[in-house]
C-alpha cells in the first residue's frame, strides 16, 4: 500500500516542500531510501525503524520503499524523520492523513519526537503555502504557534501521532501563541549613567541610535569603549512585532529560542571576538549557508571590539551587508539570502600598543606600525561607518570628579521621538536613505550645503562619504525636530569624521 | 663614544660637496605635536633664507618638516641618510627626496649603495648628521630619542647645540628641557641660531621682553572656543564643552567650523590650535 505525508526541508529563510512516500509491497523485506537524501537523512531509516517498533507499531515486514519527492532536491537535515515513520505506519495499515497536514521532527530510538531547528520559519513559510495543520516535536509547539491561522498539533512521540491520525485519541492542538502578550524583562546591560564625561561619544552614541547609524570608537585600552558601546541598546525603542519576527526567525534556524519565551522584545546585541572566521560573522557552512552573527545582529547592535584585529577579508565581507543590510551568500546547496540590518559599533585602538595619543602615556609603536595598521581600516570600510569619534582616557583619580552625564531613560526619550519623525517622514531610518530620497526629504539649506560642499572638497571626500555626512546632518536635526537642515547640524556631523584627514 | 665617522667616505646624490655657508642640523621627534612640526618648518625656512644649509635625516615628523622649510626658504638642505642613498626611507619622502634634490641639495649616506633600512644604522646616521654640521638644534624629542643621540654626538665634538622649548606639560619637550637645563641655547628663533653661528648680524632679543613671533599668524580671537586651545596639547570637546558650558554638539559644530576655516586642526582624539605661516608658500 502507498502512503504520502508531507513535510519540509529549509533553505536558509525558505521553506521547500518535500513529500515523503512510503510503498510497502510483496518482497524480500527491505528498507530502500531514495530521494537524494543527504547522509543525515539517510540515517533516518535506522532511527524511524527502531522508532516504529519501540512504540508497539509494527514495521512492515516487506519490501519497503521511501521516496522523498521531488527527488532532484537535496535534503539535509532530521526533520523528515516523523514524516516518514508516519508514511510507513499508515502504508503498513493504511489511514489518511487529514488534508494540508504537514510533519516536522527528529525522532529518537523510542519514538520520541525531539526538537528540530528552524520550526518557526517552516511554519511561517508552510502556511504560506496554504498549509492549515503542522504536526511539530512538542518542544518546538509553542514557537510554532506565533504563526496566526495555523493549527499546531505537538507530538510527544510516533504513537501518539499514529494513534491520533487513525482517529484514536485526539492531542490537544497547542494554543496560539500571543506574540503581543510576551514581555520580555527591561534588563539593560549598561546604563550611560554610568558613563562619567565623554560627552562626545555620549552624543555620538546618541545620533547613531537615533539614525540606524554606523559608530566608530577610537580610543587607548581602559577609555571606556566597550561600556559606551553597551549603552547603545538601553536607548533604542523596543523590537517592534516585525522585528521581533525577524529575529525569532534567525534565532529558530540556529536553534536559539529561549524555551517559553519564543518573542523576545529587546534588540540583539551581538560581540564576537576577533578571531571570528568568515563564515561564522557573515554566515556560512556547506550546503545552505546558515546565519552568521552579522544576521544574529539583525534589527540590534553588532559591537567589532579591536576591529583592526579581525582577519583582513572578514573586514571586507562587511561591506556589502553595512551597505544593503542584507547578505546573499551562495554554497553548493544555492544561494541564500539572510537580513543584516543591523547598527555597527566598532572600536579600536589608535595604534597596536594603544597609546598614541594619550595625554600621559607614550606610544612605542614605530611610525610604519601606526600606519599600516591604521591602513587595515581600510577606506572602504571606515567611508561607510558615519560616526566616529575619539576616546580619551579618562585617568582614575579624576573619574570620579569627571560629571556625571544623563542616564539612558532621558536619552532613549530623544531617540524615540527623533525615530518617530523620520519613520513618519520616509518610512525608515536615515541611515537607510537612498542619495535620490535624500535629496527630496533632507533639503540643505544653501549655507549648509556649501559648508558640505567646503569640507568635501578640502578633505576628498568619495560621493558616499558626502551622503553619509548628509545623512547624519538629517538625524542632527531630527534631534532637535527641526525640518530644516541648518549650517550647525552639518557642522556637527562633520566633526564626527574622525578620519578625514587630507588637509 | 664612537670615533667621529669619516666625511670623506660619504656616498652622496646630488651637489656634493654643498655650497659654502654654516650648515645646521634640525632634528626632532618623528611624531611631533603640531607645535613642533610648526616650529621645525619654520626655522629651516629662516634659516634657509639667510643662506644656512639646513641638514636633517628625511624622518618622519620634525625632519620631513625641516627639509620641506628649508625647500620653502628657498635654500639647500641635506639629507643625511640611514640607508644607501638609492633607496628612499620612508619611501613616502619619495617625493621630497626629489624635490631635494631639484633644489640644489643632496642625499647623503655613509652606508654603501643597497643598504635597507636597519635600527642600528640609525645611531650611527645620526653622529655623522651631528659631524657634518656646525650647529644641531632639537626641536622636539621624549626622553631617549634619537635626536638626543644626534645633540650629544655633537657635544662630544664640540659643536654648538641649542634646544626650542615647550610646554611643561608636553612628553615631547622633555628631552628639550633636559638639554636646556644642561646648557644648550634656548631657541626662541632663527635669530638665536645665527647669533650662535656668529652670522647674525643682529642683536638678541632682549630676554626680559616677550620674545619677537616666528612669524606665525594667531588666528583672530572672533570665537570663544581658540583662546581655550593649545598649540601643543590636544583639547576634546568634551572638555571644551564643559569650559564654555555649551551643548557638545554645539561644541563639535563650532570646531568643524574653524577646522574649515583652517584655525584649528584636529589631532588624534582631540582638536589644536592650527599655526598657520605668516608667509604661505609660493
Amino acid at each position: 500500500m502507498l502512503a504520502t505525508v508531507d513535510s519540509c526541508v529549509l533553505a536558509g529563510l525558505e521553506a521547500r516542500r518535500v513529500e515523503v512516500q512510503a510503498d510497502s509491497a510483496n518482497g524480500e523485506p527491505k528498507f530502500f531510501l531514495v530521494g537524494l537524501a543527504a547522509t543525515s537523512v539517510k540515517e533516518a531509516r535506522e532511527r524511524v525503524r527502531s522508532a516504529i517498533k519501540n512504540s508497539g507499531l509494527a514495521f512492515p515486514g516487506k519490501r519497503l520503499t521511501v521516496n522523498l519527492a521531488p527527488a532532484e532536491m537535496r535534503k539535509t537535515g532530521t526533520a523528515l524523520d516523523l514524516a516518514m515513520a508516519v508514511a510507513i505506519a499508515l502504508a503498513e495499515t493504511g489511514g489518511r492523513v487529514p488534508e494540508r497536514s504537514a510533519f516536522l521532527g527528529e525522532l529518537a530510538l523510542d519514538g520520541a519526537v525531539r526538537h528540530v531547528d528552524g520550526v518557526l520559519v517552516a511554519a511561517r513559510c508552510l502556511k504560506k503555502l496554504g498549509y492549515q495543520r503542522l504536526f511539530v516535536p512538542a518542544a518546538d509547539a509553542e514557537e510554532a504557534a506565533l504563526v496566526v491561522g495555523l493549527d499546531v498539533i505537538p507530538c510527544g512521540n510516533v504513537a501518539e501521532v499514529v494513534a491520533h491520525l487513525r482517529g484514536g485519541e485526539q492531542i490537544a492542538p497547542q494554543p496560539f501563541t500571543d506574540a503581543a502578550l510576551e514581555s520580555s524583562p527591561d534588563v539593560l546591560e549598561n546604563d550611560l549613567a554610568e558613563v562619567h564625561g565623554q560627552e562626545e561619544a555620549r552624543r555620538a552614541i546618541e545620533v547613531a541610535a537615533a539614525g540606524g547609524h554606523h559608530l566608530l570608537l577610537s580610543g587607548p585600552p581602559g577609555s571606556g569603549k566597550t561600556m559606551l558601546a553597551r549603552c547603545l541598546p538601553g536607548i533604542l525603542p523596543p523590537l517592534e512585532l516585525a522585528e521581533a519576527f525577524d529575529v525569532a526567525q534567525v534565532r529558530s534556524l540556529l536553534g536559539d529560542l529561549l524555551p517559553g519565551r519564543p518573542i523576545d522584545w529587546s534588540r540583539p546585541f551581538r560581540a564576537p571576538h576577533h578571531g571570528i572566521s568568515m563564515a561564522g560573522l557573515i554566515g556560512g557552512g556547506s550546503g545552505y549557508a546558515s546565519p552568521g552573527e552579522i544576521s544574529r545582529a539583525n534589527h540590534g547592535v553588532l559591537f567589532l571590539d579591536e576591529l583592526a584585529e579581525f582577519q583582513a577579508n572578514v573586514l571586507q565581507a562587511l561591506r556589502q551587508p553595512l551597505e544593503t543590510g542584507r547578505v546573499t551568500i551562495t554554497r553548493s546547496g544555492g544561494s541564500v539570502t539572510y537580513p543584516a540590518l543591523f547598527t555597527l559599533v566598532a572600536a579600536t585602538n589608535p595604534c597596536p600598543c594603544g597609546w598614541l595619543g594619550d595625554p600621559v602615556r607614550t606610544c612605542r609603536c614605530t611610525p610604519a606600525v601606526v600606519d599600516a595598521y591604521q591602513r587595515r581600516l581600510s577606506g572602504p570600510l571606515l567611508d561607510r561607518i558615519d560616526l566616529q569619534v575619539g576616546v580619551r582616557r579618562v585617568p582614575l583619580s579624576q573619574l570620579a570628579s569627571e560629571p556625571r552625564g544623563e542616564a539612558s531613560g532621558v536619552v532613549r526619550e530623544r531617540v524615540l521621538a527623533a525615530r518617530a519623525r523620520q519613520l513618519a517622514r520616509q518610512g525608515c531610518l536615515n541611515a537607510q536613505l537612498r542619495p535620490s530620497r535624500l535629496r527630496n526629504l533632507a533639503a540643505l539649506e544653501p549655507g549648509s550645503r556649501l559648508t558640505l560642499e567646503r569640507w568635501s572638497e578640502r578633505k576628498g571626500l568619495t560621493a558616499r562619504g558626502f551622503h553619509r555626512a548628509w545623512r547624519v546632518a538629517r538625524t542632527a536635526a531630527d534631534l532637535e525636530a527641526s525640518e530644516l537642515i541648518a549650517d550647525r547640524h552639518v557642522l556637527e556631523a562633520l566633526g564626527y569624521r574622525l578620519h578625514d584627514v587630507a588637509a | 663614544m664612537t670615533s667621529p665617522p669619516d666625511l670623506s667616505g660619504l656616498n652622496a646624490r646630488g651637489r656634493w660637496p654643498p655650497p659654502d655657508g654654516p650648515r645646521v642640523a634640525i632634528v626632532g621627534s618623528r611624531r611631533p605635536s603640531p607645535y613642533g612640526e610648526a616650529v621645525a618648518e619654520q626655522l629651516a625656512a629662516e634659516l634657509a633664507r639667510a643662506g644656512v644649509i639646513v641638514v636633517s635625516g628625511l624622518a618622519l615628523g620634525c625632519d620631513a618638516a625641516a627639509h620641506r622649510g628649508a625647500l620653502i626658504g628657498g635654500g639647500v638642505t641635506v639629507a643625511v641618510m640611514g640607508t644607501g642613498v638609492d633607496i628612499v626611507y620612508p619611501a613616502a619622502h619619495f617625493r621630497l627626496a626629489e624635490e631635494i634634490l631639484a633644489a640644489g641639495g643632496a642625499l647623503v649616506s655613509q652606508f654603501p649603495n643597497g643598504t635597507s633600512p636597519r635600527r642600528h644604522n640609525f645611531p650611527a646616521r645620526n653622529l655623522t648628521m651631528a659631524a657634518l654640521s656646525h650647529a644641531v638644534v632639537v626641536v622636539e624629542a621624549v626622553q631617549g630619542s634619537g635626536a638626543l643621540i644626534t645633540a650629544e654626538a655633537a657635544l662630544d665634538l664640540h659643536k654648538e647645540v641649542m634646544a626650542v622649548p615647550g610646554s611643561i606639560f608636553s612628553p615631547l619637550s622633555v628631552g628639550t628641557h633636559a638639554l636646556i637645563r644642561d646648557g644648550a641655547g634656548l631657541v626662541q628663533n632663527a635669530r638665536d641660531i645665527l647669533a650662535a653661528l656668529g652670522v647674525g648680524r643682529e642683536v638678541l632679543d632682549d630676554p626680559l621682553k616677550p620674545p619677537k613671533r616666528l612669524g606665525f599668524e594667531l588666528p583672530g580671537e572672533r570665537d570663544g572656543i581658540l583662546i581655550h586651545l593649545s598649540d601643543v596639547l590636544t583639547v576634546s570637546a568634551a572638555e571644551l564643552a564643559r569650559k564654555l558650558h555649551l551643548p557638545i554638539s554645539e561644541v563639535l559644530g563650532r570646531l568643524t567650523s574653524l577646522e574649515l576655516d583652517g584655525a584649528v586642526r584636529r589631532h588624534g582624539a582631540g582638536y589644536v590650535r592650527a599655526l598657520r605661516r605668516a608667509k604661505e608658500r609660493a
